[in-house]
This record gives structure tokens, C-alpha cells and sequence, in this order.
């Protein structure tokens, strides 16, 4: 029935059609443009300290899965990366959370303890690299912990946001079914603010990806840091770009899955679009 | 039961006052607002504008404690919150993160019920309103008319002697009004309660009500009190009779431009 | 289509509306004259906001077309406004430039700004508002201006959606007794939606019934009743119960 009435298109009909076309090519223009620069780019810049060109990358690439180095291929050390930023997160979480929880919804706690948070978060997380340096040497828990350092605040902050904004109207809920002090707590406060939660999950992960980079650009023997360090100290420019582009790929990956995790455990996040 | 006990006084209000202090100025919102509130009736609060209603709903509900006067219910003082006093909200306290089921039945989960035992009484009130089907519903996959039904089931969970109804209407359009308006009517005549029904809307409080409290435009004050008792149900919008009533307390409410 | 075609402000012919397989509105024509005052009823959830949204040009008809002074309507060439449920006042305007904000917009020469703005803050009785702040002022007091604001601009046609939605029944006859007044001072051509039947029959010349979804037009009723009208008239509530008979659902 409606099939038939679809048929003729208006010239209203046929204006949305041409716009919605215009929006589905742009993002393919612009992909298209960023491979064409970087051709050029490659192009005009010849020799070994030049930009490499795709397909130098592309070669590299599969020469790293065919060839390891340092015993690992690219998947090995992303998993190297992957592994310490877990740890460093599984912290951020059940610490973070904690101490957000604490600070957001008991007003005493957060004035005591708000100055010393606010001093420890002014500090950028690479400032810390040369005491943590000095007092752990360059294994694998001052890594962490510089990991840790740079991505800690942002789920304490959305985290204590989350809880010290619960709407009124719940809490009035709560009091007139005379719930407990706890009760208010883990069946209020918490679920309503999951989804600020969600928010520090997901910015923590981010900022935790950036910062153990950096942590294995300065001394790491495995890790995609230590790829880009590697492919710069052996002039092996491909290599650099290999690991630039897997640091994309797992960077985008981590928000997709972050994302979906969110849209599962909160399933009351999916508001329903109308017009 | 005879007319002496259906008359028997289950709540009252003594010269209750509350003022707030906005920007250093006192803001007097209820000023010595005293009346009786029978058991079983239902009994509608409409006042003109934004002033005080919700305050006293939320005093006698022990969300906020008066400046002055006191709450009697069944002869003694309540302070906070009474667990033998329900309340249906203003608007959107349904949480967004349970279902219909699990909103409905979280008075019951506060008080430490068994799963078992409190999914049955949630069941019961979810079929009373009429939302049979959407136990698993989200609240925004439901209608404006549906939360509504949510909020009055989950009052009822709590089996209270008072049920408080804080403008539950006003989000809504008209005729969505129209039918929650027979809707409360219904399931008050088979859930007998005594019911405090606060409005704005003149013609929602004389459909509904079996006594109407007048509030002054601010601060609220008692007008006047009306006895609908004799008009019978259901009422009819256009008759005669409501029309001249409906007029009759028009001409006796503040404007509140 | 027998009425004096000279007359016709606004024609909507064939309006249809799909959205994906949702149909929402189906093939509804209708004639407007000139500084006529109709109203728009229909059961909740009937596509009245998809309706006053094709009107708007805020949306595109799937087929149809809407034609003001018998050429298709252009917001560029003609002028349509609208006044919300909510008010939509501009928050750092000063009600006296809340006035003016849009007749400047259409670049009015100065005096005739002057003149409108005057003359408007006399009929709404604001005078001592003119420069508050919209903060400053009731919910009701700037829902009058954000009128006030539409009959000024002396529209080709003014489209009101339930602009008195939540207020309670003394402030809305006075409301709607503003109205009137409003609309017979300009000569406006006013098509105004509801949910409130006695509100349609108090301020209409003539009420368009809409049936479920998809829209059509089930009725028109004419509303010949002398103002100010009463609602307790018996021929009041003849039309009255009419209508609610026609979209009656709860």
C-alpha cells in the first residue's frame, strides 16, 4: 500500500533524497582527500627520511606479522599496550569510582578531601615520569602507575559530577517509602548516576590509551610506543607509520566497545528517537 | 458502616506556615492553613498559580518540615515521613533505569519484601491500572497517561490509609486528562483510599472530588471549602448543574496572571 | 470551494504526509478567508503537531501544497508566525525589544516599529513591563508577549499551538478573552490547535475536526454564536458535546 504511494516522489521528496545523498558522499570526499595528500605528501618527500608512501606502510605492515621484532609481531605488542592499560583501569574503576562515590555524595568527605584530589590532578601525568622513574626504575608498575596517574581524575571527576547532581525528585522517592541511608544510596544515587559513570569509563579508557604511549616511548622493550621509538632510533620511517595507524585502530576500537558495553548495562540510555 | 464513622476525621492540618528566605527576602508560600481530612474521601487542594500546594503536599508527606503548625494523623504528630502515606508525584519520578515492574515494586524492595511475594503485589496494582503487558516496558517507551499509571501503582504498593496527588495531571494535554481523571476514579472506588488530590484545574476538582479546599494566590490561605458529596457520579462536564458550580468557585479564585 | 475566492486567505489542498510507511496525515484540503479565526481539534496523538508542522514549512509535504494569496506559501515572501506552548522568548530581550525583535528583523522603517510596539504594549496592558526581562515576568505574562510579539507582525497567517495547555480555567478565558481582542484589533487570520473543545468552540468562527491518525477532516462545524460568548449557553454546549461525540476516545 504505502509502497505504491512511495512511487511518485514530490518535489519535496525528491529534495530530501538529493540531501540525504550529499551526506552519505561528504565523509567518503574527505576520506578520499586525507589518502590523496598523503600520496602527495609521499610523493614530493622521497628518500629514506621522507614520508613513506601507503604502500611502503602496507608493506611494513606484513613484513611486522612475518617478521617480529623483538619476538613479537604488531598484534603482540598492541597486547602488550592492551594489558597495561587493563590493569591501570581495573585500579581507575574500583578506586576511582569509589573515591568519586565518596566525594560526590557525602558533602564532609568531598571538603576534606577535595584540595589534595584538586592539587594531584593540576599535575600533568608526564610530569611524574622522572620520579616514578627514580623510584621504580623502567619495569612494568612504574608504567602502570604513570597510566594510572594520567587517567585516574577523569572518572573521579565524572564520577563524583554524576553523584552530587541525583535528582531531587528520586531521593523524594526514597524518602517516602522510607528508604535507608544505603538504600538511597546503591538503589538511588548509583543507578541514576550510571550513566555520568559510563562517562568516566569511557574518557578514562581514552586518556589511558594516550598516556601509556607516551609512558613506553620513554624506555619500554615491548608495547606500540615502543614500535614508533623503535622506527624512529632505526630511521625506519614505514614503522613509525604502522604504529601511528594500529594506535588509531585500537584508540577508535576501545570507544566503540566502551559504547556498546554502555548500551547493554544501561539499556535506559537508548531514548527513543520521535519526531 | 453509618454516616458518623464514614465521617471520622483521619487527618489534620493545624495553622500550618512555611515561608522561604530567597535572596534575602522572606517569601511567605502557606500562611495558617488549617482543615480536616475525612476518611475515605477524596479530597481535592486546588489553588490558582505555583504557590503552596506542592508545599503542603510535600509537608504532610514529611519531604519538608513547616515553619509552623502541625500534622495530626489518626490522633498523633507525624514527623518525617509516614509509612501509612503514599504519594502519587507531580511528574517524571519514575526511574529511568528500572522497568515498569521494577519502579512499581520498589517501595516493596526498600521495605526488605521477598522477590516472590512483592512481584505479586506489584502484579496486582500493574493490573489494576491497567498496564498488564508492560511490566518490562522502560518509562520512555511509555506515554505521558501511562507513567502517570505507573506512579499510582507504585503509590499503592505501600498499602497507605492517605494517598497524596500532587498535580499528577498537569503534563498532560485535555482528553489524555479526561480519561486518567475516570481512571483515578475507578480504581479509587475499588482501592478505597483516602485521597489529597492537589490542581490547578477547576473542572478536574469538581469531577473529582467529594470536597473541594480553595487556596488563596499567594501565600495560600483556606477560601473556602466546597461539599460535592450530592452531586452524583459520574459527573457530567456540561451539565447544568457542574457549569453553574464551576462558575460559583471561578468567580471565587484569585487570578494568577 | 463555492466561497468567494477573492476572499480565500490561505488554501491547503491535498495535504499528505508520510513518514517512512507511518502515514500521518491524509489528504486534507481546506479553505481559509481572510482574517478568519479557526480552530483545530482532533484525539491526542492524531498528528495535530505534524499538521501545524507542514503548515510551518517546518516540514515538507509529502504531497500537497499550501497556497497564501493563491501563490504556493514562501517563507521568504510570506509571512507566517507561530507561538508555542512553551514560550519562546528571547532571554536577553527586554519585553519592549521582545516586541520590536521581529518587526526589525523584516526591516519595518522605524516610526512604523514604533507605532506596532506602542500600540501592542497598550492592548496587552504591559506598559510597566516594557522593560523587564523575561524572567522577570509569570509564565502567563510571557506567553502574552511571545502573542503580543505574532499579532504584531501582522502575519499572513498565525498558527497557535495550545498556547494555553497548562494553565488553569480563570487565567485562560482571560487569556482567551485577550485573544479576541487581539485578533479583531489586527484582522489577523488565526488557525489556532487544541486539545480543549470548550476552548475551540469559545474562540472559533469555525472548528476543524481531524480524525485519527491518519488525519482527515471528519467535520467542520461552524460556530455562529454571538461574543462574548457563554459557556453555560445551551446552544454553547450543544456544540460543545458535538464535538466531543466526534473525537471522543477516553
Amino acid at each position: 500500500m504505502s509502497k505504491e504511494n512511495n512511487v511518485v516522489l514530490s518535489p519535496a521528496e525528491l529534495k530530501e533524497k538529493r540531501r540525504k545523498v550529499i551526506y552519505a558522499i561528504l565523509p567518503v570526499i574527505s576520506v578520499a582527500m586525507l589518502l590523496g595528500l598523503w600520496l602527495l605528501a609521499s610523493h614530493f618527500s622521497t628518500g629514506a627520511f621522507g614520508f613513506p608512501s601507503p604502500a611502503d606502510v602496507w608493506d611494513r605492515t606484513v613484513r611486522l606479522f612475518q617478521k617480529p621484532v623483538k619476538k613479537l609481531t604488531l598484534i603482540g605488542h598492541v597486547m602488550v599496550s592492551l594489558k597495561r592499560i587493563g590493569i591501570a583501569l581495573l585500579f581507575d574503576w574500583t578506586f576511582g569510582i569509589a573515591f568519586g562515590v565518596l566525594i560526590g555524595w557525602c558533602g564532609k568527605a568531598k571538603a576534606f578531601l577535595n584540595p589534595m584530589f584538586n592539587a594531584f590532578r593540576a599535575v600533568p601525568p608526564l610530569a611524574w615520569i622522572p620520579l616514578v622513574t627514580i623510584w621504580f626504575g623502567t619495569g612494568e608498575f612504574p608504567k602502570i602507575l604513570i597510566v594510572i596517574f594520567g587517567s585516574l581524575a577523569c572518572i573521579v571527576v565524572n564520577v563524583q559530577a554524576g553523584m552530587s547532581s541525583v535528582d531531587k525528585n528520586y531521593l523524594d522517592v526514597g524518602t517516602i517509602f522510607n528508604a535507608s541511608p544505603a538504600q538511597r544510596l546503591f538503589k538511588i544515587a548509583i543507578p541514576s548516576a550510571l550513566d555520568a559513570i559510563f562517562a568516566g569509563v569511557r574518557t578514562s579508557t581514552s586518556a589511558a590509551w594516550m598516556v601509556v604511549l607516551a609512558a613506553e616511548m620513554l624506555g619500554a622493550d615491548a608495547g606500540v610506543g615502543f614500535l614508533i621509538t623503535r622506527g624512529m632510533d632505526s630511521l625506519d620511517m614505514p614503522l613509525v607509520l604502522t604504529g601511528m595507524i594500529a594506535i588509531g585502530i585500537v584508540g577508535s576500537l576501545l570507544a566503540i566497545i566502551t559504547q556498546y558495553a554502555e548500551r547493554l548495562i544501561c539499556p535506559w540510555t537508548r531514548r527513543k528517537k520521535s519526531f | 458502616m453509618s454516616v458518623d464513622e464514614k465521617k471520622k476525621v483521619i487527618l489534620n492540618l493545624e495553622n500550618i506556615s512555611q515561608s522561604y528566605v530567597i535572596k534575602d527576602k522572606v517569601k511567605d508560600a502557606v500562611e495558617n492553613v488549617s482543615f480536616d481530612v475525612y476518611d475515605n474521601e477524596f479530597l481535592v487542594i486546588l489553588g490558582p498559580g505555583h504557590c503552596g500546594k506542592t508545599v503542603l503536599m510535600n509537608i504532610i508527606a514529611g519531604l519538608e518540615k513547616p515553619v509552623g503548625g502541625r500534622v495530626v494523623l489518626d490522633g498523633e504528630q507525624i514527623n518525617g515521613s509516614d509509612s501509612r502515606i503514599g504519594m502519587v508525584f507531580q511528574s517524571l519520578n519514575l526511574m529511568p533505569w528500572r522497568t515498569v515492574m521494577a519502579n512499581v515494586e520498589f517501595g516493596l524492595e526498600i521495605s526488605g519484601m521477598p522477590k516472590k511475594q512483592r512481584r505479586e503485589v506489584a502484579q496486582k496494582y500493574i493490573d489494576l491500572v491497567g498496564l498488564h503487558g508492560f511490566e518490562n516496558s522502560y518509562p520512555h517507551e511509555l506515554s505521558g497517561g501511562m507513567k502517570q499509571r505507573v506512579g499510582i501503582a507504585r503509590a499503592y504498593t505501600s498499602n497507605p490509609e492517605i494517598l497524596l496527588m500532587d498535580e499528577p495531571f498537569g503534563q498532560l494535554d485535555a482528553q489524555t486528562r479526561y480519561a486518567m481523571e475516570e481512571e483515578v476514579l475507578r480504581i479509587w472506588e475499588k482501592e478505597k483510599r483516602t485521597v489529597i488530590f492537589v490542581t490547578n484545574n477547576i473542572e478536574e476538582a469538581i469531577y473529582l472530588a467529594d470536597r473541594i479546599v480553595l487556596l488563596s494566590n499567594c501565600p495560600a490561605q483556606v477560601k473556602q471549602i466546597y461539599d460535592l458529596k450530592d452531586l452524583p457520579r459520574p459527573r457530567e462536564t456540561t451539565s447544568p448543574e457542574f457549569l453553574r458550580i464551576r462558575t460559583e468557585i471561578s468567580d471565587n479564585t484569585d487570578l494568577a496572571l | 470551494m463555492e466561497e468567494n475566492q477573492e476572499n480565500v486567505k490561505v488554501r491547503v489542498e491535498h495535504l499528505t504526509k508520510y513518514f517512512g510507511d507511518l502515514h500521518v496525515l491524509d489528504d486534507v484540503s481546506f479553505n481559509i478567508k481572510k482574517g478568519e479565526f479557526v480552530c483545530v481539534v482532533g484525539p491526542t496523538g492524531c498528528g495535530k503537531t505534524t499538521f501545524l508542522n507542514l503548515l510551518t514549512k517546518i516540514y515538507q509535504p509529502t504531497k500537497g501544497e499550501l497556497y497564501i494569496d493563491g501563490e504556493p506559501a514562501d517563507p521568504k515572501k510570506h509571512s507566517l508566525a507561530v507561538v508555542f506552548q512553551e514560550p519562546s522568548s528571547m532571554p536577553w530581550l527586554t519585553v519592549e525589544k521582545n516586541l520590536r525583535f521581529g518587526l526589525e528583523i523584516k526591516k519595518l522603517p522605524k516610526d512604523e516599529i514604533d507605532r506596532r510596539v506602542e500600540n501592542m504594549l497598550d492592548l496587552l496592558g504591559l506598559q510597566e513591563f516594557r522593560d523587564r526581562y523575561p524572567h522577570q515576568l509569570s509564565v502567563s505574562t510571557a506567553q502574552r508577549i511571545i502573542i503580543g510579539r505574532a499579532f504584531a507582525l501582522q502575519p499572513d497567517l498565525l498558527l497557535m499551538d495550545e498556547p494555553y495547555g497548562q494553565m488553569d480555567i480563570k487565567l485562560r478565558f482571560y487569556l482567551e478573552d485577550e485573544v479576541i481582542r487581539l485578533w479583531k484589533e489586527t484582522g489577523t487570520t488565526v488557525v489556532f490547535i487544541t486539545h480543549n473543545i470548550e476552548e475551540a468552540v469559545y474562540l472559533a468562527e469555525r472548528v476543524l475536526i481531524l480524525t485519527n491518525k491518519p488525519a482527515k477532516i471528519k467535520e467542520e462545524v461552524k460556530i455562529d454564536l454571538p461574543r462574548p460568548r457563554n459557556v453555560a449557553d445551551p446552544e454553547f454546549i450543544k456544540l460543545r458535546n458535538h464535538i466531543t461525540d466526534q473525537i471522543k476516545w477516553w
